[in-house]
């Protein structure tokens, strides 16, 4: 039997908390120094702290370019899969229709597709579409591999729609899209803010496919920017650290600001 | 519609269709910004080759250093390549490029241009079955990066045999000095290293026989190489965990004054001369590590041009027009002066006269005083298959996790396969 | 409502899903029956590829590794995420809502931009964690974090799980949010502290977030990559090796398709496994 008193609790949580943002803190050190030396001692935050470094990186090499198309990809992955996933976790939990089972099985077998197996088969479509080496073929394979999981999430969700609700609108008149949109879409729009940050979350992260399809320089997410930095930086710590918060700051802003919905939603995806 | 005006229209869309611009697709790996950035001096060099093209232009991608080879490779699987790639690795990799047909034959190009300044060593490199597929540009060697200060604080003065070399890496490890800076997270630095060190203890004869002959890799001089490498780990003559360290923290390591030396090649000059900010760099060559092997040291091109076989043949000669160009006296200076690169068959007093870096005139004039005993590259020369099995035993072998016997089986093992599957290169 | 109409909610995504991820699946399973060069496909070889399995060590090697990286992130970062959300439930809802947002931090960094940092990290001379092993005279311990065998995979477990465990207690709270509280009332008037709530009540109620969970880390964990290969690439010699970094090796830099897509479907295969099972057991409760 441990005795978990109220400090010793408290303990844990700090510790954690350390766990987690130390790493964040070398990073946001290592972009304010003037030195590019992760070589010498101290720890504390130079006072005033320089920007330069970042400045240098986000004119520099188009890294202002990069963030730019990670906002476009991102949103606009966001949006194909707010069109589609919605409609169909709805299809699965609401309605019954011939095969909806082994339906969404298929759906949920795409959670496991390891990027570096199809990446070669999914190259040689996207070159036969005319698709490679643009924006396109970045955002539609990202959509389509976000969806299982969120069609899921979305399945999830709908479920909890009380079926008197969808009664009432259908003996109203009104037609299952109607119904859909009027008095189903309403009820779970916590769920969709939580779809919606999820997918640009994971949008945002993407590494392997933007790589791959990508080749313009001026096309090319921050992921792929970042990568990059170590070869073309090389030892310029202080830019590869800049380079790398202003490749995840955005997303931490966009989280800390919208936490509220998304705790709600995502819990509520996998609750049950 | 009379006779007339039928003729005048055939003649505009004729005329028309002459003038249509030939578009040569380029993809290379210079970046445009950052420490190592050749990325401008490319720039540069596609306007002053303009002329040379008459009328084509260039369309220039750059991929991220990460990514050239195996973008090339999804490029060609997807049967849709890049007109002209800078890319590598030659040999074996070229060679299989070449055998499927991904290609286009150069050796028209070669006559009709004259490139007679890239010499046999390196056609070899590119070549398939007799006939040339790539047009290598850049020399690449190796050699020791030292730093002055350090070497004069303790007394050391530039190793002229191994045996100086050794005393001079114990004083520093004495003194707590790292004496050689080496990261081998990569896992292709140390395929480098073991190349300097195989043709220092066999001898490239050594190393032909076993390339292109019918000697094992488990032969005494490739032993021997194996238990040097080895030595230097267990000697402690490397930073502590540098199979965990990555290449550029290693650099960084040297340049801010740290380690006495590291062992890298050409290819990081623009890095190391940049970097060099509160150390006073300069360069000397491994000498030899046994008695009887020949001065020399790892030469190779680095990256080769490659043109696609399904190119039309006007891009072709727009492209080979471009790349007689780009090996022109003017861009030679350009690339020296610019880039700190240097192309094949620039002389060492062609360096001094456009002003190049002493540090690249002295790696130049070093090695290629050298040139008819300097030795392969071995993971732009081995087949691929058995590179990666190279790199993890490499890492094994130098982590003291397996003995010199034990990898070069390994490496035996992989080779036999290599050869069995029709992937070896000869030149 | 029809089939008909159940079918038009579904169309959309059903059209991106099949062409973009059944497609290419179906393609690799294709492949995988083949002879391959350099990218160019050739004869049908049947099974051929499928028998170079049992004589490849890396593969079995990095099955292994997958395998103990699923127990690494069941173990470690699950049961953190439960803990620490079994404390904050009791704490006040701004405190929660800050301290969840916090443990997810890590997990809305880039993977890349992540290894890089955490490089720093173990750097063996001048990272931060020989560092402060010295500076509270535990140097002994320090070492080479990424270097050695014994501690490469490990040591790249501990990235994994700080971009995961928020992710746990994220979901941990928010199903024990749902707990009625009646439960942990009449426990107390039992007299029962903290742990003994925590374990009799708590965790039993949470099983299914734990199957989910559960499932959810077991197929991130066959399905790893870009961490491993921004850093290690499989290194020191075979360590860190798992599936994907196999495939990626076959695939892009030796160049043998027909071998890399058995290895893939051999992935795919035993992930679908885990999972229908998993899922079979989640649905019959």
């Amino acid at each position: 039997m441990i005795k978990l008193t109220k400090p010793l609790q408290t303990l844990i949580l700090g510790i954690f908390v350390i766990y987690a943002l130390t790493p964040v803190y070398l990073v946001i050190l290592a972009a304010m120094r003037s030195e590019a030396d992760l070589f010498s001692g101290p720890l504390t935050m130079p006072w005033p702290p320089n920007w330069q470094n970042f400045s240098r990186v986000w004119g520099d090499s188009g890294f202002s370019v990069f963030f730019m198309n990670s906002m476009k990809i991102s949103a606009s992955v966001t949006i194909l899969v707010v069109l589609c996933a919605p409609p169909a976790g709805y299809a699965f939990a609401k309605m019954k229709f011939r095969g909806r089972e082994p339906m969404f099985a298929l759906f949920l077998a795409g959670l496991v597709v390891p990027a570096p197996s199809v990446i070669v088969a999914l190259y040689g479509n996207l070159q036969t579409l005319g698709m490679i080496d643009s924006h396109i073929g970045v955002i539609l394979p990202q959509a389509a591999l976000l969806l299982p999981f969120s069609i899921f999430l979305m399945r999830t969700v709908m479920q909890d729609v009380p079926d008197e609700l969808i009664e009432a609108s259908t003996m109203d008149g009104a037609t299952p899209f109607e119904t859909f949109i009027r008095v189903v879409l309403p009820v779970v729009r916590p769920g969709i803010m939580s779809l919606i940050l999820i997918v640009f979350l994971f949008s945002w992260q993407e590494y392997l496919l933007p790589l791959v399809v990508l080749q313009t320089e001026t096309l090319k997410p921050i992921t792929v920017g970042a990568a990059s930095l170590q070869g073309r930086y090389g030892v310029d710590y202080g830019g590869i650290a800049a380079a790398g918060l202003i490749a995840f700051a955005p997303l931490v802003v966009l989280f800390l600001a919208m936490q509220r919905s998304f705790v709600r939603g995502l819990s509520a995806g996998a609750v049950k | 519609m009379n006779k007339f005006a039928i003729r005048a229209i055939t003649i505009v869309s004729t005329v028309t269709a002459v003038q249509a611009e030939t578009v040569v697709t380029q993809w290379d790996q210079f970046s445009q910004s950052g420490i190592s950035a050749a990325g401008p001096a490319m720039d540069e060099l596609i306007l002053t080759c303009a002329p040379a093209i008459d009328g084509a232009s260039i369309l220039r991608t750059i991929a991220p250093s990460i990514g050239i080879r195996d973008s090339y490779r999804l490029a060609v699987s997807a049967g849709k390549t890049p007109d002209l790639a800078y890319t590598w690795p030659a040999a074996s990799v070229l060679a299989g490029y070449a055998r499927v047909g991904a290609l286009a034959p150069l050796d028209g190009y070669y006559e009709q241009y004259g490139w007679d300044h890239i010499n046999d060593f390196y056609r070899g490199r590119n070549s398939y079955e007799g006939s040339l597929y790539g047009v290598p540009m850049e020399q690449d060697l190796m050699g020791v990066y030292y730093n002055k200060t350090l070497f004069a604080e303790h007394g050391i003065s530039l190793p002229t045999t191994y045996a100086e070399f050794q005393a001079a890496a114990e004083t520093f490890k004495s003194a707590g000095i790292v004496p050689v800076s080496f990261g081998n997270r990569g896992r292709w630095p140390a395929t480098n290293t073991f190349s300097l060190i195989l043709g220092l203890t066999a001898g490239k004869a050594a190393e032909e026989a076993v390339l292109f002959g019918d000697t094992p890799w488990t032969n005494d001089a490739f032993k021997l190489a194996a238990e040097n490498f080895q030595a230097w780990a267990n000697d402690g003559y490397f930073p502590r965990g540098f199979n965990g360290v990555g290449y550029d923290e290693a650099n960084a390591l040297f340049l801010s004054g740290n380690a006495a030396m590291t062992i890298t090649g050409t290819w990081v000059l623009q890095d190391m001369i940049r970097g060099a900010t509160d150390i006073d760099l300069g360069v000397f060559m491994l000498p030899p590590m046994v008695d009887g092997i020949e001065a020399g040291t790892m030469w190779g091109e680095g990256s080769q041009w490659q043109l696609s076989a399904s190119a039309s043949s006007e891009t072709q000669d727009a492209a080979a027009a471009y790349l007689n160009c780009l090996l022109g006296d003017e861009a030679k200076q350009i690339w020296v002066q610019k880039a700190n690169t240097v192309v094949i068959g620039t002389t060492p007093e062609e360096l001094s006269e456009w002003g190049a870096d002493p540090v690249v005139q002295e790696f130049f004039t070093a090695g290629l005083s050298t040139t008819e005993n300097n030795f392969y590259d071995l993971h732009t020369t081995l087949p691929e298959s058995v590179t990666q099995v190279l790199y993890p035993e490499l890492q094994l072998l130098i982590g003291g996790e397996t003995t010199a016997d034990e990898f070069l089986n390994k490496m035996q093992t992989s080779w036999e396969l290599a050869i069995a599957n029709g992937e070896r290169w000869r030149p | 409502m029809t089939s008909r109409t159940a079918y038009f909610f579904l169309l959309p995504a059903l059209i991106l899903y099949s062409v973009f991820v059944v497609l290419p699946i179906l393609q690799v399973v294709g492949y995988s029956f083949f002879d391959w060069d350099n990218g160019i496909i050739g004869q049908f070889v049947g099974l051929n590829n499928y028998s170079r399995l049992g004589s490849d060590g890396v593969f079995w090697a990095a099955l292994g590794h997958n395998a103990i990286w699923v127990a690494l992130t069941l173990a470690f970062p699950l049961m953190a995420g439960l803990l620490l959300s079994a404390i904050l439930a009791e704490r006040n809802s701004s405190t929660i809502r800050w301290m969840a947002a916090i443990y997810f931090i890590p997990r809305t960094i880039p993977l890349v931009v992540a290894g890089i940092i955490w490089g720093w990290i173990y750097n063996p001379l001048f990272g931060l964690l020989n560092f402060v092993l010295d500076s509270v005279g535990l140097g002994s311990l320090a070492g080479a974090w990424l270097a050695e065998s014994n501690t490469a995979l490990l040591s790249l477990n501990v990235v994994g799980a700080w971009t995961f465990f928020g992710f746990c207690v994220v979901i941990y709270l928010a199903a024990i949010q749902s707990i009625d509280p009646s439960l942990y009332e009449a426990a107390e008037i039992d007299g029962a502290k903290w742990w003994r709530k925590f374990r009799d009540i708590t965790v039993p109620l949470l099983k299914n977030s734990t199957l989910f969970l559960g499932l959810y880390a077991a197929i991130e964990a066959m399905r790893f990559f870009d961490l491993i290969w921004v850093t290690t690439q499989g290194g020191p010699g075979y360590a860190t090796e798992v599936l994907t970094t196999h495939v990626y090796k076959t695939f892009f830099l030796v160049g043998d398709f027909g071998y890399a897509a058995v290895l893939s479907v051999v992935l795919l295969a035993i992930v679908l496994s885990i999972s229908s099972i998993s899922f079979w057991i989640l649905r019959s409760k």
